[in-house]
């Protein structure tokens, strides 16, 4: 499953201090101040405690395929608050869905990242993820901006 | 095909939190007996107080508190040892940026590198899961009030059929022995026997075996119970440590629920076979570079 991918920017974001955020401290490996937005193909999706799970394929320009995993911040209760069920989240994610994705990229350099914004091809948000970053509640599908709830 | 997608700064802009308020206003009147804890309480700022997120305005933050007593040579050791998640960045200008903070706040590395025993589904210990934002039920029985932690889906077990604390127990456990009373309206309990293993809080502030932890609850609204915590562990802290004030706002049972409707605490467990063996292995420790 290639897919014509891109890697693309990275913007100069300032994400205000939040010592600590992630529902389950990962935050503290990520860089959520140089979010990076791919596109990819989806390898396997796993909607699970701590953080749902996706894997993902981005082509660079020389055709070369790095797989990729994210974590979602939202956990499977906050997902389910947003009308994003197990059925329903997985139903929007089989293999082989491309995808748009921003995320805040692992401060070690490796291929990981934490996901702060997802659409698929019709650039519909999925998972209710719409950019809100750390903390923020689930949407039930339009996508929309607002405020974190902060941790 | 290749494309340049622009990432709007406002969608990560900061805004007011919008948890919900300590207390309804439409609770105000409500008659509620000071004596009864029953029902679920949360801490969570979320819409509809579970699932992730932080906790509600006004109901404290996620660490036990911020006057810390200093450590006893032994607690310095065991301080030290402990390596949290949360917090401010060690090393991070962020950190720098926040001398006030006890060192505790400021010292956070990537899980991949910690020792947070949570990140391995152990127990969290009672005042560490008392602090977590996510909903407890307070289950009462005649003799023992069960607290139903949403969060790994623990039960406690708190004794109110007039027995004493029990002190220096043979065996430590990781809720430890909680035995409680009735002061006026302050319902007191007393924990010993904590399993040493389990931090405070998530900042990774220890405690021995010989803590014993007293928790004091208010009712004091329909939907508002407060609860204050004092450590006292002369092994690790030179003097007693006083928690910051933590409220909880009540929650009625069909607030929470499934995309079913299924309603009730949420089964939010730590399994290992989900945390340990796929998030941690194939998302954490690749995310701090850390290859096992």
């Amino acid at each position: 499953m290639r897919t014509s991918c891109f890697l693309v920017l990275t913007a100069g974001l300032i994400l205000v201090g939040t010592p600590g955020f992630a529902h389950h401290g990962t935050g503290v490996s990520y860089d959520a101040s140089k979010p990076v937005t791919l596109k990819g193909t989806v390898t396997e999706f796993r909607y699970a405690n701590p953080h749902p799970q996706l894997y993902f394929d981005v082509t660079d320009e020389k055709g070369n395929v790095v797989h990729w995993s994210g974590e979602f911040y939202p956990n499977p209760a906050q997902l389910i608050q947003g009308g994003w069920g197990r059925k329903r989240s997985e139903a929007a994610l089989p293999f082989g869905t491309k995808v748009t994705i921003t995320l805040a990229p692992s401060r070690a350099g490796t291929p990981v990242g934490a996901i702060l914004k997802l659409l698929n091809e019709k650039g519909e948000v999925l998972m209710g993820v719409a950019g809100g970053g750390p903390g923020e509640a689930p949407r039930g599908g339009a996508e929309s901006g607002g405020p974190a709830v902060r941790p | 095909m290749c494309g340049g997608l622009a990432l709007s700064a406002a969608f990560l802009a900061q805004g007011g939190q919008r948890g919900i308020p300590a207390a309804d206003p439409q609770n105000a009147n409500k008659p509620y007996d000071r004596h009864d804890l029953s029902g679920i309480w949360t801490r969570n700022g979320t819409p509809g107080g579970y699932g992730g997120g932080g906790t509600c305005r006004d109901c404290g933050d996620r660490g036990f508190g911020n006057d810390v007593p200093p450590f006893t040579p032994l607690g310095q050791k065991m301080f030290d040892a402990n390596k949290p998640s949360y917090g401010r960045n060690l090393g991070s200008p962020d950190a720098a940026a926040h001398p006030e903070e006890h060192i505790g706040r400021r010292r956070a590395v990537p899980p991949s590198n910690g020792t947070d025993p949570y990140q391995y589904c152990n127990p969290m210990g009672p005042s560490r899961a008392l602090i977590y934002p996510d909903p407890l039920e307070f289950i009462v029985l005649p003799d023992r009030i069960y607290q139903h932690f949403e969060w790994g889906y623990g039960l406690r077990t708190i004794w109110i059929d007039g027995r004493k604390p029990l002190m220096d127990p043979d065996l430590p456990r990781w809720w430890g022995y909680s035995a409680a009373r009735w002061d006026g309206d302050t319902f007191v309990v007393t924990t010993t026997g904590v399993d040493e293993r389990t931090w405070v809080d998530h900042f990774g502030y220890p405690h021995s075996v010989d803590m014993v932890l007293e928790e004091r609850y208010r009712r004091t609204a329909y939907d508002v119970l407060e609860l204050n915590m004092t450590i006292t562990d002369p092994k690790v802290y030179t003097a007693p440590w006083k928690s910051q004030t933590k409220k909880f706002r009540r929650i009625e049972k069909g607030t929470i629920k499934t995309v079913d409707g299924w309603a009730g605490l949420l089964e939010d467990i730590c399994a290992p076979a989900d945390e340990v063996d796929q998030f941690n292995k194939r998302v954490r420790d690749p995310a701090g570079g850390v290859i096992r």
